[in-house]
């Protein structure tokens, strides 16, 4: 169980001192994802205390996993919330995805940090990290990306797969290491 | 799914999916396949903690004030949340006094009631000032974000706009339509610790430029700037790197000087 895991138990039992340590953790993490996407401070900090708001009021929305991926996860649909709500999109809805089983991994990921995530990126090679960055902060499909890439659409959908399982495997060797 | 597709190609849709990339209806289809392929499902389930992690890169030091700020607000939130659980309801203040009533004497009746119905209108007054304090909050609240989301449509429109007129500067772009005055940076430098940008402004006619807003950008320099100042009457705008808190006069070299005209 991680660090983020045992706050989010304490937060179901109102302990706000678990609520402050839990600001005190990830909200580097919540405001840097809110504000690559959306580009602009206030609104980074309005997704910020929004988020951390929802984590109070819903601490049940948390199931198990790793807490820092997820709340990545969160930050990042939020985010594209407000980014489809500034554009007339085609397809304004997104429905909700299943969520993962992930059991495998929960040794993996409880031990995962920003560092260790960061070096398992920068190992992919760029025509893999770049798709697969712009897919997660750029708020756009995978027909953008190959747009705006100007690669074919199956090549990009190609090395994004590639691209997540090189990352997965880079993952788990970095921790256990 | 689709009977054209071949399987192989279909896995790779799913770590689109994954990543959170397809477009809506592609999006529905792939959710529909996954309940019901095990190989499909395995790939999502292998790929998707991978893809979550990915968002763990952008963690990056948010400056102290601006930290602080969200911090207290946040714990005033929770504060005032805790401050609610802690009332007692009020069927179980009568159900109390109710024991305790006939356990006393004809003649404290009177005065037990008294306190009851005194305790319980102040308990209620603190209710009702609580909640009449929050209603004021949230409607503050809503009023904020209305005008905030009214701000973040002109400003689209205004940047997308045919009639806007661009002025390229370096790492961007200074944007002006009708009056309104927009700095779209795509590639500042990365900022020194405790430093912010600042947009200064130059009246027309005027021989010193004034203080506009501090703003910071994305790790990757990018950032889009309403200026609150009228266009109407400027000659230019400049930006500078400035210690947090912005300056009253510029004290670096400008990173760019725009004339407007």
């Amino acid at each position: 169980m991680d660090d983020g895991e045992k706050l989010m138990e304490r937060l179901r039992a109102r302990d706000a001192s678990a609520f402050e340590a839990l600001y005190d953790r990830y909200h580097r993490l919540v405001f840097g994802i809110a504000l690559r996407m959306l580009a602009e401070p206030t609104m980074a900090e309005d997704l910020t205390q929004a988020i951390f708001i929802k984590l109070w009021t819903k601490p049940e929305s948390f199931a198990s996993g790793n807490f820092g991926a997820w709340l990545s996860r969160v930050t990042r649909n939020r985010a594209l919330d407000v980014l489809r709500s500034r554009a007339s999109h085609a397809e304004d809805e997104f429905p909700n995805d299943l969520p993962a089983d992930g059991s495998l991994d929960d040794v993996v990921f409880a031990k995962l940090d920003s560092q260790r995530v960061r070096a398992a990126l920068a190992a992919l090679p760029e025509d893999q990290r770049a798709p697969i960055e712009l897919g997660f902060f750029g708020g756009i499909t995978h027909e953008e990306i190959a747009r705006t890439m100007a690669i074919p659409l199956g090549t990009i959908k190609t090395r994004i797969r590639s691209g997540l399982r090189r990352l997965r495997d880079e993952l788990a060797t970095s921790v256990s290491r | 799914m689709n009977g054209s597709m071949d399987h192989d190609a279909l896995l790779d849709l799913v770590a689109v999916y994954a990543l959170g990339a397809l477009g809506a209806s592609e999006h529905r289809l792939v959710t529909a396949h996954l309940l019901t392929c095990a190989e499909c499902r395995s790939e999502f389930d292998a790929l998707r903690p991978a893809a979550d992690a990915v968002g763990m890169v952008a963690e990056e030091p948010v400056d102290s004030a601006r930290s602080a700020r969200m911090k207290e607000r946040l714990m005033a939130n929770v504060t005032r949340d805790l401050e609610r659980d802690t009332v007692v309801p009020l069927d179980r203040r009568r159900s109390r006094s109710f024991l305790t009533w006939t356990s006393t004497a004809v003649a404290g009746v009177a005065a037990v009631i008294a306190l009851f119905l005194a305790g319980s209108n102040q308990n209620l007054r603190s209710d009702l000032a609580a909640r009449t304090n929050d209603n004021a909050t949230l409607r503050k609240q809503l009023a904020s974000d209305v005008r905030a989301r009214q701000t973040e449509r002109t400003m689209i429109a205004d940047l997308v706009a045919a009639d806007a007129k661009h002025f390229p500067v370096s790492g961007g772009e200074v944007i002006e339509r009708a009056t309104r005055l927009y700095l779209s940076m795509k590639t500042l430098p990365a900022l020194p610790r405790g430093k912010v940008y600042q947009a200064w402004t130059l009246a027309r006619g005027a021989k010193a430029v004034d203080p506009s807003k501090t703003f910071i950008t994305t790790r990757d320099g990018a950032v889009v700037v309403a200026l609150p100042e009228s266009a109407a009457n400027l000659a230019a705008v400049a930006v500078s790197v400035e210690p947090e808190g912005g300056s009253k006069v510029p004290t670096s070299t400008p990173t760019f000087v725009r004339p407007l005209r």
